[in-house]
């Protein structure tokens, strides 16, 4: 998929902003993160019964600005929840990686780790985040990152911005790059969270327009 | 496993449900923000539903060494915080005012059974049971954790949630066939009992033992041959762990309960206890059977003049004899501190 170069990318930042409309979505086939690969027999035993993972798709759009990257993520989630007192939020990530080739679902190791942005739904609270194989991501470096999103008729929208520039350790980006893009999502009704979740079962080529 | 481990043994026979240890542990350690309806120590009413509510059916542990999939408890399971219309009654000039719940009636809480008990009169009984974290030998919190913020210490066996590593993804509450594990809302993250980590590391017993009326808590180290600990459990094996079954390998033991004869259907004593044990059995093993007749026997021989370590050690006419190595006390510690400017 392409990262369109635009000049206004303030327009860009709300996902119900008009001008998402007239972007191409490249539709990312979902599956459930596969259950041999969560990280405890506890969560094994707990799930290996219990549907998880359900949402079979993710359209993805991008822009620029040769300064801020934004990725709008929309996917189909019939009920809302935003992890109100004991409950999980819905949440949504993009991941890109930092070096080497780094498994996607194994979400990468340390000699290929991966740099993610994390949204939830609670408060559109977004996140940094590195990571070196499963259970060990740690907060990333700041990439100016922000995200927010919105519900409506059983579809998600988020809207994910950060810098291009960034830390070795952040994906660093620039127009005319060529790198990977992964993508996760959380049901938080279905008690979603952690490894369980639904992700782009691979990469997907992400180019930004120079 | 860890190198050292640290144990606790609870004498049911003892148990007075005062809750003396409940406030003991709450005032100490869960009296800050997010944790209005948390207690790391409980005192239940067996038979009962117990805290949170029916939380023996909640899975959890392991069976065969294989991992059981659970139930997260949730707030309403363990029952929210109270608040009482005390300002109001007292000083708020109503005088018919009484004392009770300002948001409605509660619906569950700690104890919340209390004394109600089981079987029927004139076979009806019931005792308490306390509870805590197990710091088990095998910690099903701690396999479960995708995070790997729950570590078992090496030196004393404590079991302890690193909250900075804490993302309250709760598969520890859902593991920990106990469930003894607590979500605090505010700060997001899983908390428990710590076994007084703070004051064991400088030799004094937990809060819940050290202010216990009833002399009904054992401390020490399961290795320390001299301690009430080893006693109780290897030595004279009256100890039980609750719940063997679970596969965790707690280390908090509990002396069974004895109990008065049970009545026929003429009212006379039979030779069967009030406690039927089968219950007991479906709490602590089938160990529970050979406990109670060591139990009876040694109380037999003292009664007609013997000697029994065993009785001696439950009975405890020292209290400082009940805390093993932990028998420094609050205030001297207070002094040291104050000494390396710590205070």
């Amino acid at each position: 998929m392409q990262s369109r170069r635009v000049a206004d990318i303030d327009s860009y930042l709300d996902p119900a902003a008009a001008v998402w409309s007239s972007e191409a979505a490249n539709r990312i086939d979902m599956i459930p993160a596969p259950l041999g690969l969560q990280p405890t027999d506890h969560i094994i035993a707990t799930w290996e019964n219990r549907p998880y993972g359900e949402a079979e798709w993710a359209d993805l759009k991008s822009v620029h600005d040769g300064e801020t990257l934004a990725v709008h993520i929309s996917w189909s989630c019939a009920k809302i929840s935003i992890g109100a007192s004991e409950g999980f939020p819905d949440a949504a990530a993009i991941a890109f990686p930092v070096r080497g080739e780094p498994i996607l679902l194994s979400m990468g190791s340390s000699d290929a780790p991966m740099h993610m942005l994390q949204w939830k739904a609670k408060g559109n609270e977004t996140r940094s985040v590195l990571a070196e194989g499963i259970g060990s991501s740690l907060p990333g470096p700041s990439v100016s990152e922000n995200g927010k999103g919105g519900w409506s008729q059983g579809i998600w929208s988020v809207v994910f911005s950060r810098s291009l520039n960034a830390p070795e350790n952040a994906s660093p980006l620039s127009a005319g790059m060529t790198t990977l893009i992964g993508v996760a999502v959380w049901n938080g009704t279905n008690e979603e969270r952690a490894g369980i979740k639904a992700v782009s079962g691979d990469w997907t080529d992400f180019i930004l327009e120079a | 496993m860890s190198s050292k481990q640290v144990a606790m043994v609870i004498d049911l026979n003892k148990c007075i449900g005062c809750q003396t240890c409940t406030v003991a542990c709450k005032t100490q350690w869960t009296n800050k923000e997010g944790q209005e309806g948390m207690y790391w120590n409980t005192v239940s009413t067996a038979p009962g539903g117990g805290t949170p509510k029916d939380w023996e059916g909640m899975g959890g542990g392991f069976r065969d060494g294989k991992a059981q999939a659970g139930i997260r408890p949730k707030q309403a399971d363990f029952g929210d915080a109270w608040e009482f219309n005390v300002e109001d009654v007292m000083f708020g000039g109503d005088p018919n005012g009484t004392v009770g719940p300002m948001e409605g009636d509660p619906i569950y809480g700690t104890n919340w059974d209390e004394d109600v008990g089981g079987g029927d009169y004139p076979n009806s009984f019931f005792f308490y049971i306390p509870r805590i974290c197990n710091h088990c030998t095998k910690p099903a919190c701690m396999e479960a954790c995708p995070r790997g913020a729950i570590y078992k210490r090496d030196e004393d066996g404590i079991v302890l949630i690193n909250e900075d590593h804490c993302r309250g993804f709760r598969f520890c509450q859902e593991a920990c066939p106990y469930k003894e594990i607590y979500f605090n809302q505010t700060t997001g993250t899983a908390q428990k009992c710590i076994f007084c980590l703070p004051r064991v590391e400088e030799g004094v017993a937990t809060a819940c033992s050290r202010q216990c009326p009833g002399r009904v808590r054992f401390l020490g180290f399961l290795d320390d041959e001299d301690g009430p600990i080893h006693k109780l459990v290897y030595k004279h094996k009256v100890a039980l762990p609750l719940h063997p079954e679970y596969e965790t390998e707690p280390n908090v033991f509990y002396i069974p309960p004895l109990a008065p004869p049970s009545f026929d259907d003429e009212g006379n004593e039979i030779d069967e206890s009030r406690i039927p044990i089968l219950y007991l059995i479906s709490l602590f093993g089938p160990a529970v059977h050979d406990s109670l007749e060591i139990i009876k026997h040694e109380r037999e021989l003292k009664r007609q003049g013997g000697t029994s370590e065993l009785m001696d050690v439950l009975i405890s006419r020292n209290w400082l004899d009940l805390f093993g190595p932990f028998t420094t006390q609050p205030k001297d510690v207070a002094r040291t501190l104050e000494g390396r400017g710590n205070a």
